[in-house]
């Protein structure tokens, strides 16, 4: 097949007039498009949407360059410039946005939902890239077996799959959440929350585990990277790519394998058990990640994996400090108890005294919000840009020298740089922005 | 007091189909009293979602009292559906009757009447800290007397979570079948970012109405859901179409003419004609600036349901005013004792589909 055939080319790309042969000049001026960024003709019919490889596109653009096999001169003037912008390419029904995440399976990036207009987040799986990732195809398997089940309102809800066979890419739309646990602690003076908002967490992340081990699912690896935040500051419990569902027709909740992070491994675990409970794993995680979240430390630490598994697996851990008070330091001592056994149940934490009463917000601490994205602390759609560039900037997405030093009222003839050329740029959409607004006779701009 | 047993209730005749073929609303007789309610007929089995929204629905209307939110008379489990009786608004939705009897909108008097009412609905909904999230004409029931009633509290949502106040809502209200409900949305609630939104969404919804009401159509409809939102979020408002905002029919380019027809929402045929009405007529300038106010892009200009209730534009209304007379084409939806075919169609229902002839969500 003609790779040319996937791509639709728009009608202001081809510029057909034979007059215009020079100006696809403008295929080597304009940046050159990511495969992320590149350009299928949005449309929301799932099917009509064309995929491309990296190679047919490269094949494309190698044919493209053919056509310019010898040189015409060209007058600077004439040089048709097309402006960087976002371009819109769906998914099914979904808008893609920008990357919020990268992880070593692939990218997650925000997208929308063109129907229900609802924010989501998509997991973009590479085959190529899971395959090198230890267990990643079971694991990524068990995760969607799981989530399908799973529905609670403190556990991630992973709304659609989608599958590309052609590109080998897995989709996985999620809940749209605002941060990580984890990269609000490291971006808090102390890498620490102040009780009260740990307290917010942490009763929510009971209610989530509670759910978990009452369904017969074990998560095995609850730490601050796998808590999310939605923007009504709801907890969302996620990764379940090494989370165990329990045998149901057992009375134990004896679990085989543990694969979780490091440093929050019970001592069964570090010390190799064969097997363990499984739930009592859970709570030894959430324990740590409780301490983690009140004191910016660990209760155990290591120079490396051996190390700290070393020192989960023979020693005690560091006693919570002093300063958190004496309720939530005896919470914590409970729930990091070498011996399974003597770990409390969700449903004793739950009673426990630091629990049931919410600690106040002491003088000069403040709640850690979010951490802001790009600059963006509103956490705003990211989609939105894709959108304007597929609804209104399809009818100018050429333009030359001239056309910008016009508007930009600059008489010079000096070459503009690529910055100026790109505000320069956005005064335009401004300026088309209001010109195109006027035309709508029942809308008005505010 | 109602009693909530289906052998007190003769169904009379079915109004509606609604909330995407999940439930049928009913003209019923209550025997003891004689009385003409509406019964909602949900099939619960068909959608375990949605048990959880009339659940909320019953719960939130119980918690209400107000002369302008439909009440919630009784509610009982009858073989395997789940029947919802509330008073019988004879004249429909104001979305029915626009849809049957007043194509290109409302008299301005009779706007006023509604708008008035249902601000004094959202006043109290907000004074009880809920924001309604679904105010359109198809939520705006008109009973006997004339008395405007809002309903569609299944989309509500409570401020108050987890026992606190919050100061905002980030969430969109639940889906409904087909979306629609989006366009009557203000841009803060779509556009989903950390700064939420609150009743003042609920504000703007009210401008989207008042454009309903008073063209007929309604705005953003006819155009793709992701063009609306970005429509929204760049400040575009919808406006009351009059001679003083209607355009002149010379336009320049045929892209004009179709976002023309679109935003009248009549079809070709009919766009002279609609287009005849709207150049011909004027509405006061207080009424195109209380559907300028509403529909304000920043909801911290928006004034609130109580601010807009002083608006000037509600000093027209006078107390002899009476709404079915100031829309005498409207006829009331006759129970007829005498029409057995409802009853037949109940043994029927289950195989049959019923043609969707009016919108009248509670």
């Amino acid at each position: 097949m003609d790779p040319r055939m996937c791509r639709k080319i728009s009608s202001s790309e081809s510029l057909p007039d034979a007059d215009n042969v020079e100006y696809e000049v403008s295929n080597i001026i304009a940046p050159q498009e990511s495969e992320e960024n590149f350009l299928i003709e949005g449309s929301p019919e799932p099917n009509s949407v064309t995929w491309l490889d990296d190679d047919q596109i490269d094949e494309l653009d190698l044919n493209l360059d053919q056509t310019n096999l010898f040189f015409h001169r060209v007058d600077s003037a004439d040089i048709i410039y097309r402006s960087k912008k976002k371009k819109c390419k769906m998914v099914g029904k979904y808008v893609m946005g920008d990357v919020l995440g990268e992880g070593s399976y692939g990218k997650v990036k925000e997208m929308l939902d063109s129907e229900s207009l609802c924010r989501r987040a998509v997991k973009i799986l590479k085959k190529r890239k899971l395959r090198r990732i230890p267990n990643g195809e079971q694991n990524v398997q068990r995760e969607i077996q799981l989530l399908r089940i799973l529905r609670h309102k403190n556990v991630i809800e992973l709304v659609d799959v989608m599958y590309n066979d052609e590109k080998q890419k897995m989709y996985l739309v999620m809940e749209f959440c605002v941060g990580v646990l984890q990269d609000m602690l490291e971006s808090s003076p102390g890498k620490k929350f102040p009780q009260r908002q740990a307290h917010d967490y942490f009763t929510q992340l009971l209610d989530g585990l509670e759910y978990l081990h009452g369904q017969g699912v074990v998560h095995k690896d609850i730490k601050p990277g796998n808590l999310l935040l939605t923007l009504d500051q709801t907890l969302k419990i996620t990764d379940f790519g090494v989370a165990e569902e329990l045998n149901m027709f057992s009375p134990e909740d004896t679990c085989y394998t543990g694969q979780g992070s490091p440093a929050f491994q019970p001592p069964e675990i570090a010390n190799g058990a064969e097997q363990f409970s499984g739930i009592k794993v859970d709570i030894w995680s959430s324990g740590v990640t409780l301490y983690n979240m009140t004191t910016g430390r660990y209760p155990f630490e290591g120079d490396n994996v051996y190390r700290l598994l070393e020192a989960i697996g023979r020693g005690e851990p560091a006693p919570p400090p002093a300063s958190l008070g004496p309720t939530l330091g005896a919470l914590l001592t409970h729930m990091l108890k070498r011996d399974p056994d003597l770990r409390p149940t969700v449903q004793q934490i739950r009673r426990h005294a630091w629990v049931q009463a919410q600690p106040p917000l002491e003088a000069g601490e403040r709640l850690v919000s979010p951490r802001s994205r790009r600059s963006d602390e509103l956490h705003n759609s990211t989609v939105i840009p894709y959108l304007v560039e597929r609804h209104y900037a399809s009818a100018q997405e050429y333009f030359t020298e001239r056309d910008l030093r016009h508007e930009l009222g600059d008489g010079g003839s000096r070459t503009l740089s690529t910055a100026e050329l790109s505000d320069a740029e956005s005064s335009r959409r401004k300026h088309r922005w209001h010109s195109s607004c006027g035309r709508l006779p029942s809308c008005r701009l505010t | 007091m109602f009693n909530p047993d289906i052998n007190d209730y003769q169904l009379t005749s079915i109004i509606t189909e609604c909330c995407g073929g999940v439930a049928v609303v009913y003209s019923a007789l209550y025997k003891p009293s004689n009385q003409n309610v509406a019964i909602k007929r949900y099939f619960v089995d068909k959608t375990r979602e949605n048990a959880n929204l009339i659940q909320q629905d019953i719960l939130t209307r119980k918690a209400l009292q107000h002369p302008n939110i439909l009440p919630y008379l009784t509610s009982f489990v009858h073989g395997r559906e789940l029947y919802v009786v509330s008073p019988l608004m004879t004249f429909g939705s104001c979305r029915d009757i626009l849809d049957r009897y007043y194509h290109e909108g409302l008299p301005e008097l009779a706007c006023a009447i509604v708008l008035r009412d249902v601000l004094l609905a959202l006043q109290y909904l907000h004074k009880q800290l809920y924001i309604h999230r679904s105010v359109r004409a198809s939520h705006v029931l008109v009973g006997a007397n004339g008395s405007v009633r809002l309903s569609g509290l299944r989309s509500a949502a409570s401020m108050m979570v987890r026992g606190r106040r919050q100061k905002q809502l980030h969430n969109l209200p639940p889906p409904d079948h087909d979306n629609v409900n989006l366009v009557w949305l203000s841009p803060e609630l779509l556009e989903q970012n950390l700064k939420g939104y609150d009743e003042r969404s609920d504000v703007y919804s009210v401008g989207v109405l008042c454009c309903e009401l008073a063209n007929g159509a309604v705005p953003f409809a006819e155009l793709p859901t992701t063009l609306m939102f970005t429509e929204k979020q760049r400040g575009a408002r919808p406006q009351l179409l009059d001679c003083t905002t209607f355009p002149e029919p010379c336009l320049h380019d045929g892209d004009m003419k179709s976002i023309y027809n679109t935003d009248s929402g009549v079809g070709d045929s009919e766009a002279p004609r609609a287009r005849q009405l709207y150049g011909a007529r004027k509405f006061s300038d207080t009424f195109h600036h209380l559907s300028d106010l509403a529909l304000q892009r920043d909801p911290e200009k928006r004034p609130t349901a109580s601010q807009l209730l002083n608006h000037s534009f509600f000093k027209q209304i006078r107390k002899t005013d009476y709404l079915p007379g100031l829309i005498s084409r409207i006829k009331p939806i006759k129970p007829d004792p005498n029409d057995m075919s409802a009853m037949l169609l109940q043994q029927k229902l289950s195989e049959m589909d019923i043609e969707k002839t009016t919108e009248w969500d509670f």
